[in-house]
């Protein structure tokens, strides 16, 4: 038998089968490099799909600052002169801080509220802030009874800044006042406030209220306005509602929070009704008229006097 | 016992007994059994073919640690099959002049082959025996693990949960019959079937009479409890699906991702004048709402759908509805149901929460923003007799357009709800025949009209 190359153990083959070593331990790494890799974008894979990017935040939305003042303007009811003096405080008070005043005039709102009486028109009102300023963090709503008397105070020094509010807030008391079964939650952080109020010795204060913007501004004010509720002929309108709501709808007071009334409504010594300190001292942030205008005996106008004097005169000496 | 354990160094198999070329092992020509390699071969030649003997007596193939993996058994396979193609003999590989120990070498390489021989034949048999294990494996395990994986987090079933109403006004209002048993039994059954198909959950919601709800005027209001429960008891789901308990989910094969959810936007019409039975104002009019509040479709982002409904001839229907969890259906559920409401509307709201709901729709615009409409028949289509007893197309159950669920409206009225479920439930089951079953019934009808015999109406 005749063979014509016998296989032989030549030095030849030695680079070859080196190479080919070579070559399969290049295998080895790129096989182990390739499983590392799928390894690691499944493994990415799986951690973004199990914790998908944070829900969107219930907060306002993103590069909202400042803060709208909402005041009620009712010509019906209040003198002009009355009306300039309080708009006059406000702008003021804007000009100092860097806010922006929003002047509503109730009767712009009358076919909203209907045959209500015409003080449910802080809902619509801050609602119309809302959608004037879809920028601005706060809105703020102050009454027309109300006058600014420590305009040094910003609203943020005074109570929204962080750890400020968390000092502030009521927590476990009766949301209405004195003995409302349902309370305030204990364990609330100030992170989960969108609504700051005060309350006075019978009833929530929605004279002046603090409000982040956001969903839960909507969802509040669109539901404080509800046509059933206005139509219920709560004794004091709005301010029942705003006690109905905030007994019976976990969702609103689980964003609320309950201020010491002089923090943002200190009452006049004339207006009935205050809670436990929460008539008026000197360096108070506000002072409100309540009942100053519907109570017979008492004109609004002769009672903001004085105090209208003094703000004056603390706006010059700054 | 660790020298025959130990490996040989070339993939594929083969004793490498010092001195023999590198390749024998693996391109060794035609097999032999071992059984050739008689007592009569020298002694040392066969110490190979002795060792693949004792293995092959002790019940174990030699290599075993070698050609354990698939793939080198495989490719052990195609070389020994290569090698009878080059039809070379052991011989060639020898020096000539080593004449004496040639053919010995030979021989070795028989034995080698005799030893590799089994391994071949185990390879085979082992292949099929695989082959039939995953073809067992896979008629009794795939239903579950394909269900695990729709079930899992990546399947994205968990994301789902279907809460069933049952034993509605149970235990107080009315004994319940046979019927009403069979109904609760069949239609739980059918949620389950179909739940379990792709990976959701089912809650069966207790919608039992209680004290507590009729003492706060609240019977039918239940629903916002039990979405609240269900969201607890499952806090990883993020859509909820209320079905009453008269329903009958048609398209088993159907799941909610490709149905609906993996395009939302695409299903839901936001702006309700699209099919407004209501004669709903929309979208709201008043100039102190903002953009969104007087938004004809929304914010027209998929995100922010919470809930998804149908309305049927009559406006909204809550037979079959959907909810996302999230801050917007919590304040809804909490609003849902006021005293001060109530107490007005009472008289008015016939369909209760239904209509409650319509109403807080109608006047509070937050609400509009978060509710997406699906168009009737996508999720709740209706049987003749609800909502008309012609084939309005728009409402009325299509079988031949195969509509996912049948929502037997309003037969507590006047209708027979036990036959229609049933009705359904056959229907059903006849539409998603396999493929096999319909080949039988297209040979059973071939063979009636052979026959002359009329053809059975199903």
């Amino acid at each position: 038998m005749q063979f014509a190359l016998p296989p032989r153990r030549s030095p030849h083959t030695l680079p070859l089968s080196r190479s080919s070593r070579m070559s399969s331990y290049r295998r080895k790494q790129l096989k182990s490099a390739a499983v590392l890799a799928f390894a690691i974008l499944s493994l990415i894979y799986l951690v973004r799909y199990l914790y998908p990017s944070a829900s969107p935040s219930v907060a306002a939305p993103v590069g909202t600052s400042g803060v709208v003042i909402v005041t009620l303007l009712d010509r019906q009811r209040f003198s002009e002169s009355y009306l300039k003096k309080i708009v006059a405080n406000r702008e003021d008070y804007a000009k100092r801080h860097g806010y922006t005043n929003f002047f509503a005039s109730v009767s712009d709102y009358g076919d909203a509220v209907g045959d209500a009486p015409m003080s449910w028109a802080v809902a619509p009102a801050t609602r119309h802030a809302m959608a004037t300023y879809p920028s601005a963090a706060y809105f703020f709503h102050l009454a027309t009874n109300a006058l600014i008397m420590n305009p040094t105070k910003s609203l943020e020094s005074h109570i929204l800044e962080k750890g400020r509010l968390e000092d502030l807030m009521m927590k476990d008391v009766p949301i209405v006042p004195p003995d409302s079964i349902i309370k305030t939650f204990a364990h609330q952080k100030e992170n989960d406030v969108d609504l700051i109020l005060t309350q006075d010795s019978e009833d929530l204060n929605p004279g002046s209220l603090i409000l982040k913007n956001g969903e839960f501004a909507r969802f509040f004010l669109d539901v404080w306005f509800d046509p059933l509720y206005r139509n219920y002929n709560f004794a004091k309108a709005e301010t029942h509602g705003l006690d109905h709501i905030m007994q019976w709808h976990p969702t609103v007071i689980a964003r609320t929070a309950l201020v010491p009334q002089r923090i943002l409504g200190s009452y006049s010594s004339d207006s009935p009704g205050a809670s436990l300190d929460g008539t008026y001292k000197d360096g108070d942030f506000v002072i409100q008229f309540r009942g100053c205008v519907d109570t017979q005996g008492r004109d609004c106008a002769h009672e903001l006097e004085p105090y209208y004097k003094l703000w004056e005169k603390k706006r010059q000496s700054d | 016992m660790t020298l025959s354990r130990s490996p040989s160094p070339h993939p594929g198999g083969g004793w490498s007994s010092p001195g023999f070329i590198p390749a024998s092992g693996t391109t060794s020509p035609r097999g032999r059994s071992p059984r050739s390699l008689s007592p009569g071969t020298p002694g040392d030649i066969s110490w190979a073919a002795a060792k693949a003997k004792s293995e092959e007596v002790r019940g174990y193939p030699s290599f075993s640690t070698r050609n354990s993996g698939f793939f080198s058994r495989q490719r052990h396979k195609i070389s020994t099959r290569f090698s009878r193609f080059r039809k070379l003999s052991p011989r060639e590989y020898v020096d000539k002049d080593d004449y004496g120990r040639d053919w010995k070498r030979a021989g070795g390489g028989r034995s080698m082959l005799g030893a590799l021989r089994i391994p071949i034949r185990r390879g085979r048999f082992r292949l099929l025996f695989a082959l039939f294990l995953m073809w067992i494996g896979y008629l009794f395990f795939w239903a579950s693990i394909v269900q695990t994986y729709r079930g899992s987090p990546i399947g994205g079933g968990n994301k789902f949960v279907i809460i069933l109403g049952s034993n509605v006004e149970g235990g107080v209002m009315e004994w319940k019959g046979a019927r009403e048993w069979a109904i609760e039994r069949n239609s739980i059954w059918n949620k389950k079937r179909y739940a379990n198909k792709w990976g959701y959950d089912v809650e069966l919601a207790n919608m039992l009479a209680k004290k507590r709800y009729s003492h706060e005027w609240r019977e039918s209001w239940e629903k916002g409890d039990v979405i609240r429960e269900a969201m607890s008891k499952y806090p990883d789901a993020e859509w909820f699906w209320w079905l009453d308990l008269n329903t009958w989910v048609m398209e088993y094969g159907t799941s909610l991702q490709h149905h609906i959810f993996n395009d939302l936007e695409s299903h839901v019409y936001r702006d309700i004048n699209a099919y407004n039975p209501l004669n709903l104002t929309h979208p709201l009019p008043e100039f102190w709402l903002d953009d969104l509040g007087r938004a004809l479709e929304g914010d027209g982002k998929g995100d922010s759908l919470n809930m998804l409904l149908t309305q049927d001839c009559a406006g909204f229907n809550l037979g079959s509805f959907f909810v996302r969890r999230s801050a917007w259906t919590e304040r809804l559920l909490d609003i849902w149901w006021d005293p001060v409401m109530y107490e007005q509307m009472h008289m008015e709201w016939e369909h209760k929460e239904q209509d409650a709901l319509q109403y807080v729709y109608q006047s509070q615009p937050w609400v509009r923003s978060g509710v997406g409409f699906l168009p009737q028949r996508s999720i709740n289509s209706f049987p003749p007799g609800a909502c008309g007893e012609g084939d309005n197309p728009v409402v009325h159950y299509q079988q031949n357009a195969h509509d996912f669920v049948v929502n037997m409206a309003g037969c507590m009225f006047g209708r027979d709800c036990w036959s229609e479920i049933y009705y359904y439930r056959e229907l059903s089951n006849w539409l998603g025949r396999s493929g096999w079953e319909r080949f039988r019934d297209g040979l059973g009808d071939v063979y009636d009209r052979m026959t002359g015999k009329p053809p059975k109406d199903d």
